[in-house]
């Protein structure tokens, strides 16, 4: 709520400039620019998602998808810069917003998603278990998982906060 | 006779819950270091979480002060409680909400119990059916506006409640439920559709002030409210990520005392700008009785975003009461702070048109905590 406006500005002047763009796909695109990927098992038949989608799921408004099967969306540690951005681009809260929501929605019985220590940690358990969403830097994608949404970073997660990839000099 | 006695038959479920709660308690301790989680660590206002049991311990509390126009001052722990949520596979969820409310009543000549009362809130499960579809069994809040579904107090920007989300219906149903969210042109739809039948459900039964207490004042307008059957529904639509919220609740119902029925409808919304947050909802009930008066009302209410987590509140309400039979103009305005997640300060003067409504003129203050 009402406390989102304690970076607004900034905020908004990320989203205005383009900022946490999002591209629907499948498999990455070449991209000059640090992108964060959401994932899914191998196991899953999950494809692709939709930005909407995936704020509902991460919002816990909806808990099984079409096949009955319960989404199990995954957070990083709060203090995550790549949580952050996520907060920013797709849940379109900041932290204090999504505070509120969560005391809410904890008051009403549902509790905010799992949090896993490391983007490593995070593909690890997103492989194994179907039904598991998380996201990453793109370049922490491992062959056993699948990306289902790509979204840009610039604006919303300064390179330097960021992991450095394996293998690369670009975050 | 103390209340606390009076009820002990209703501590059998939440002492149960309790009890599984410790249990449950052990397995968490015991998981080790090489579990894959990694929890936030515990924060005030998110309760204590054990993801591999899925299990959340918490609750809140608050500590009221009054100092009411033309009457003594006092101070009050009006509500300490403690909610247990435990899921059972992928589509089960447990919810428990104990609640020992009036815990405490301060005054200049000491501090009395006897007014303590301990009751079960909320004890339901739900079933995640489908994508579309929850379902809930158990005694629940009632879907009318927004405050009452988010009622505790570290929650919500005053002391005082609005009576429009109070005094013309049940807080609680008794019942069954189906709810969910479907996703229309980018924007969420919340629907509710419930039933309850509490003259035949034999459990957790309660009276619903319909007013509020104050302290020593006690509830200035003693009337209670319970449902012995009732239907009804909701929805909430949010545009531009939730930035707008626009609701419509409908319930007709019979009450307990007095055994009437009646029909209820309500609007809310709620807007977030830059720097203000406004909403307010309105009711309108009709008696399906001779001789008893439309009941109607609504507020509205402003909160602007001030310096140091501090946030500056005003509201207005108009309530047309129809036991008594009297209009009530009040006007509330108030400071939050909240500087510590989870922890609430406020301080607020209220002035009241018609105090015999149910709610007096003065100074309310609070310190609310999440934990």
């Amino acid at each position: 709520m009402f406390t989102r406006l304690r970076y607004p500005r900034i905020v908004l002047l990320a989203l205005a400039l383009g900022a946490g763009s999002i591209d629907y796909a499948a498999e990455p695109a070449p991209s000059e620019q640090a992108q964060m990927a959401v994932i899914a098992s191998n196991l899953d038949s999950l494809q692709k998602i939709d930005d909407g989608s995936l704020r509902e799921i991460y919002l816990k408004r909806v808990f099984l998808n079409t096949d009955g099967r319960p989404y199990i969306p995954v957070n990083l540690p709060a203090t995550h810069p790549l949580r952050d951005a996520f907060l920013s681009a797709v849940l379109k809260m900041n932290p204090p917003q999504m505070q509120i929501y969560w005391d809410r929605r904890y008051f009403q019985g549902v509790s905010p998603p799992y949090v896993l220590g490391s983007q490593r940690a995070v593909v690890r358990f997103v492989a194994a278990t179907p039904g598991a969403i998380g996201y990453v830097q793109r370049c922490q994608v491992t062959p056993n998982v699948h990306v289902i949404l790509l979204v840009s970073l610039a604006g919303v997660a300064p390179a330097d906060t960021l992991e450095k990839c394996p293998n690369s000099a670009m975050p | 006779m103390n209340r606390i006695a009076c009820r002990l038959h209703r501590l059998t479920p939440p002492a149960l819950l309790l009890a599984l709660g410790v249990v449950l308690f052990r397995p968490a301790i015991a998981a080790g270091d090489d579990s894959p989680w990694e929890t936030d660590p515990y924060r005030l206002g998110q309760g204590l979480y054990f993801p591999q049991q899925g299990l959340r311990v918490g609750g809140y509390a608050d500590l009221h002060y009054y100092d009411l126009d033309d009457r003594p001052r006092s101070a009050s722990i009006d509500d300490l409680s403690l909610i247990v949520t435990k899921d059972f596979g992928s589509r089960w969820k447990l919810l428990s909400e104990t609640d020992l409310s009036e815990a405490a009543i301060i005054t200049g000549r000491g501090v009395s119990t006897s007014d303590a009362t301990l009751e079960v809130e909320r004890l339901y499960v739900d079933y995640y059916a489908s994508s579309a579809a929850t379902f809930r069994f158990g005694k629940f809040l009632t879907p009318v506006g927004q405050w009452n579904l988010i009622h505790a107090d570290p929650l919500v920007w005053t002391v005082t409640r609005p009576l429009s989300t109070a005094a013309a219906f049940a807080t609680s149903a008794n019942g069954a439920m189906m709810y969910g969210t479907r996703t229309l042109a980018q924007d969420d739809l919340d629907y509710t559709l419930y039933v309850d039948d509490t003259q035949a459900i034999g459990f957790a039964k309660d009276a619903d002030s319909a007013y509020g207490s104050y302290g020593r004042a006690g509830a200035i307008n003693p009337l209670t409210n319970e449902f012995d059957r009732a239907a009804g529904g909701q929805t909430h639509y949010h545009w531009h990520d939730d930035q707008l919220t626009i609701g419509g609740s409908f319930v007709a119902y019979e009450l307990r005392d007095p055994r009437k029925s009646y029909r209820l409808g309500g609007l809310d919304f709620d807007w977030t700008g830059s720097d203000v947050e406004l909403s307010g909802e309105g009711v309108y009930r009709t008696a399906n009785a001779p001789q008893t008066p439309s009941e109607y009302g609504g507020y509205l209410q402003a909160v602007i975003s001030l310096p140091n987590q501090l946030f500056l509140v005003g509201r207005y309400e108009h309530f047309r009461n129809s036991t008594p039979n009297v209009t009530d103009n009040i006007s509330t305005v108030g400071l939050n702070y909240r500087g510590v997640a989870g922890l609430v300060f406020r301080i607020e003067r209220t002035h009241a048109s018609h105090e015999y409504s149910g709610l007096p003129s003065g100074w309310f203050a609070s310190v609310a905590v999440l934990f």
